[in-house]
């Protein structure tokens, strides 16, 4: 392998893995503070990239119940992603709601939220068909202004190209996983966070108004998730109502390979899995879905606890 | 007054055999219901929409025109999903349920292979919309198909692409592995590369309908120079092949095999799906009457051309309207039960020649129900300025 095409796969890679870590970033905060698998995280990444499509005023098809329906109004591209985020943060809390906290009134075993969460997504992406059609959504082209189709990081004659939209995804996943750690590490807000995580009954003997924490825990989780289906969508375009549904098998295995919980690890866990996948042979690359498991499954023999996760200690 | 359970229950029974029995015989006031199963849910939804709407095209318009000898044809619609098992519990409600006279259906010929055989066993006719993998009519002699082959179109954009740019020598070729479909085409499209035209198939790079990301491929198939790429996929998988190849440098040819045949992809790849060739079954642009009535019909609801997977479910619907009619007229259908007219309908239907909008088509005798298309259309797309919107121009 040359040296330009041995940096292009690790570029390939790294471009892939930041999708995943993208996408596991909401996953992995609501882990981190609730110890649940919310499910339903790929069909709010879903419904985020619907909301930001919808605010840019484009039409819906004909094939759903809203056919040919518009928002009248035309948000520049940028606005249109944060306004879908936020859309999306709300669906997270009515996700949290109605699918966990009538379970966590109840005392219910934990098993039984990862499967109400299961109900809510398949649920979710129905719904999304019922309204808009199984078609496939663009956004408009050139959302930033003229931008080049891809960044050049090798020489003129010994291209390395990486498409822009993926240098961007890299970027953001970078910036919000900074900002979730200094939110965890450095405010109030997430100290109380990490106190609920610790022992919700303790916290709120302490004064820490527990539900108020978790939504605000689940509006963050959707915000993010909206803004990964955005990008994602911007990079592969809105492929019907399944589109985020795949990420999200994908996105357990990042987190529980980083580390259940630890939000650095969602990064690495992803970037890890995305260099690992563009590593494959060629001959065999369409197989490469299993490379994200294989690993897992090396992962969880030599280090249970994820790669940057801590050992849990048994209390006796 | 209290009637015991056992009544009941007798009540019922005999009820049901009543209902049954009134079931069987065809009264003249009922319309003929013919099964539509394809794919409403599942990742290939869209497809199946499409194939919605052309048949519904068609019961409108065949209806209109008195359908069966002033008897209306009814759709049976059962969701197929986009999976083996969907398929084939679509199939046995319309068989056993709906007591459809024919069905047609299903999306994908990898449902085919899994939902065919049963309507073969219980003697129903099936019409495959858009099956196009190898060995579909062989299932058994009530399977039959309204789709061509990829062995017949594919050979075609080849030579079309040579007309374009006559110094092509490699090829590079890129299909997803996880689909019998597509299997069958890529297969088709490396022995025309090597056998028929003698060109250097340079690489051969795999991915899954599911994959959205595929740089790892491209990367690939950049490295290798070709002059021609050539991509069996699906649309969505299909359309970011193209996008993705084009962003990251590729200028040559790009030749799309049947699952790109729709403006579907234009979302996708917009204005870098400019200049892609496409093996046709079907062209909004051939001129016939029924072609001109049926795109005007499908451009007055979805204001677009009619890609080709509704341009085949109509034609399904067609064939079994036209053989219900030439039947009836042999020998009337209000006088047969359902199992002699199912058994009748699939001899009929594979002896006519019909005038539809993929242009004439009849059934091989053997396999029977291959079908024979006499015309096959090349296209390549030619985008707007700003990529939102493109047409298909035929190739000579």
């Amino acid at each position: 392998m040359t040296r330009t095409l041995l940096l292009q796969q690790v570029l390939n890679g790294l471009a892939i893995g930041s999708v995943y870590a993208i996408f596991a970033l909401g996953y992995t905060l609501i882990f981190s503070v609730l110890r649940i698998i919310n499910f339903a995280q790929g069909a709010v990444f879903t419904l985020g990239a619907y909301f930001t499509y919808a605010l840019t005023g484009s039409r819906f098809g004909f094939n759903g119940l809203l056919r040919n329906a518009a928002v009248p109004l035309r948000l520049p591209f940028i606005l249109a992603l944060l306004g879908g985020a936020v859309l999306a943060g709300i669906s997270g809390v009515l996700v949290e709601r109605f699918a966990f906290r009538p379970l966590r009134a109840r005392g219910a075993d934990p098993l039984l939220t990862l499967v109400s969460s299961l109900g809510v997504a398949v649920a979710l992406v129905n719904v999304i068909q019922y309204l808009f059609g199984a078609e496939m959504y663009a956004y408009p082209s050139d959302p930033f202004g003229h931008w080049p189709a891809a960044v050049n990081f090798g020489t003129a004659s010994e291209p390395i190209l990486v498409r822009s939209i993926q240098v961007m995804i890299f970027g953001v996943s970078m910036i919000m996983v900074a900002l979730l750690t200094l939110l965890m590490n450095m405010t109030r807000t997430g100290k109380a966070l990490r106190a609920v995580a610790e022992d919700p009954v303790t916290a709120s003997l302490l004064g820490i108004n527990t539900g108020r924490l978790i939504v605000f825990t689940f509006f963050v989780s959707g915000f993010l998730g909206g803004v990964a289906g955005t990008l994602v969508g911007l990079s592969v375009s809105i492929a019907g109502p399944y589109f985020g549904i795949s990420f999200g098998l994908k996105g357990l295995a990042v987190i529980v390979l980083g580390g259940l919980g630890d939000i650095p690890g969602a990064v690495l866990g992803g970037l890890v899995i995305g260099l690992a996948e563009a590593f494959v042979p060629s001959q065999y690359i369409a197989y490469r879905e299993a490379v994200p498991f294989a690993l897992l499954f090396i992962v969880l023999l030599v280090r249970p606890q994820g790669l940057l996760g801590r050992a849990v200690v048994q209390k006796v | 007054m209290r009637v015991p359970a056992t009544r009941w229950g007798a009540t019922l029974a005999a009820g049901l055999v009543l209902a049954f029995m009134a079931g069987s015989a065809w009264s003249q006031a009922q319309p003929i219901p013919i099964g539509i199963a394809v794919a409403q849910t599942g990742n290939v939804a869209l497809a199946g929409q499409e194939q919605v709407l052309g048949a519904q095209i068609a019961e409108e318009y065949f209806n209109k025109l008195g359908g069966v000898n002033g008897r209306h044809i009814k759709l049976v619609f059962q969701d197929a999903g986009s999976d083996e098992a969907t398929a084939i519990n679509a199939f046995q409600n319309l068989i056993n349920v709906a007591k459809v006279v024919g069905i047609v259906g299903p999306s994908l010929s990898q449902q085919a292979f899994a939902a065919d055989p049963i309507a073969n066993r219980a003697k129903v006719p099936v019409i495959g919309p858009s099956n196009t993998a190898k060995g579909i009519a062989q299932i058994g002699e009530y399977v039959s198909r309204v789709s061509a082959p990829v062995a017949i179109v594919a050979p075609a954009a080849i030579k079309a692409a040579l007309g374009i740019n006559p110094k092509i020598r490699k090829v590079a070729v890129m299909y997803a592995q996880n689909d019998a479909f597509n299997k069958s085409e890529t297969e088709t499209f490396q022995s025309a590369v090597k056998d028929t035209f003698k060109l250097d198939l340079a690489t051969v790079q795999t991915f899954q309908t599911t994959d959205t990301d595929f740089t790892a491929q491209v990367t690939n198939v950049l490295n290798a120079k070709p002059d021609l790429v050539i991509i069996s996929g699906l649309q969505t998988d299909g359309a970011n092949v193209v996008k993705q190849l084009r962003e990251l440098g590729y200028k040559g040819l790009i030749i799309g095999g049947n699952g790109l045949n729709t403006t579907n992809i234009f979302p996708i790849c917009k204005a870098h799906c400019d200049g892609l060739l496409i093996a046709q079954a079907y062209s909004p642009e051939f001129k016939s009457k029924i072609n001109d009535t049926f795109r005007s019909m499908y451009k007055d609801r979805q204001k677009k051309d009619p890609p080709q997977f509704s341009a085949q479910s109509f034609t399904a619907i067609q064939v079994f309207v036209e053989a219900l009619r030439a039947l009836d007229k042999k020998t009337p259908i209000a006088g047969l039960d359902l199992a002699a007219l199912r058994v009748d309908l699939n001899k009929q239907l594979m002896q006519g020649t019909y005038d539809t909008p993929l242009g004439e088509i009849s059934f091989t005798p053997s396999p029977g129900g291959e079908i024979n298309q006499k015309q096959s259309y090349v296209a390549q797309m030619k985008m707007d300025a700003d990529g939102a919107n493109g047409k298909f121009v035929y190739v000579k």
